[in-house]
């Protein structure tokens, strides 16, 4: 079966304490697994305070994965992630050659840093 | 009308170059917020091309990246405590 690489951003509600945060995050990827993906990379960022409010709470809970999975998988994530009262937001991508491009940079730690303006003087 | 110092046409603050073309991006990342800071204002909105001097093809990724932050609460909509 053709596999797809996908990224997946994810906010699991904070108020919960840490035992349910773990086991919802075990769940998701338990699920990934079970249903033929191969995880790639995982990272949870933890806590972070929110730009604004969502669910009335100004804290999340962000899990951040990478993954090669077939492409049927995805709808049935999000319409788990959909049901699941403990996820307020998620985020999945497909990554595309233009993408995939950038991941390997990411990977080996090349990543293109923004140059700063050229001053006025430089240009004269 | 041009005899005035302040008209945006007699200052400098436009910018000829697109800072990601110069730095060699190929993709704009969402998580990357301190990037997508630089080019938005302080109520959070998305700064037009004509001021950043950003091109067409790296604005409109630009944008994307802009509204994926938003949506999972990385960059705010409206910035809460602007005056």
């Amino acid at each position: 079966m053709k596999k797809n690489y996908y990224e997946l951003t994810y906010i699991v509600n904070p108020v919960l304490d840490e035992e349910q945060t773990k086991a919802t995050v075990a769940k998701f990827t338990d699920f990934l697994t079970n249903n033929g993906a191969e995880i790639d990379e995982m990272n949870e960022w933890g806590l972070q305070s929110l730009a604004y409010e969502i669910n009335r709470k100004n804290t999340g809970y962000y899990v951040n994965a990478y993954f090669n999975a077939p492409g049927e998988l995805i709808a049935k994530l999000e319409r788990q992630m959909q049901i699941d009262d403990n996820v307020m937001r998620y985020l999945t991508l497909k990554y595309d050659n233009k993408m995939l491009a950038y991941r390997e940079l990411q990977k080996s730690g090349t990543v293109p840093q923004l140059r700063e303006r050229a001053t006025d003087e430089e240009k004269n | 009308m041009l005899k005035n110092p302040q008209h945006p046409k007699k200052t400098n603050y436009r910018s000829r170059e697109c800072l990601f073309t110069k730095s060699g991006f190929n993709y704009i990342d969402y998580k990357n917020i301190d990037v997508l800071k630089k080019f938005t204002n302080d109520q959070g909105k998305i700064l037009p091309r004509r001021v950043t001097g950003t091109s067409a093809k790296f604005q409109r990724q630009l944008t994307l990246a802009v509204k994926r932050a938003r949506h999972l609460g990385l960059v705010p909509f409206v910035a809460e405590n602007f005056r």
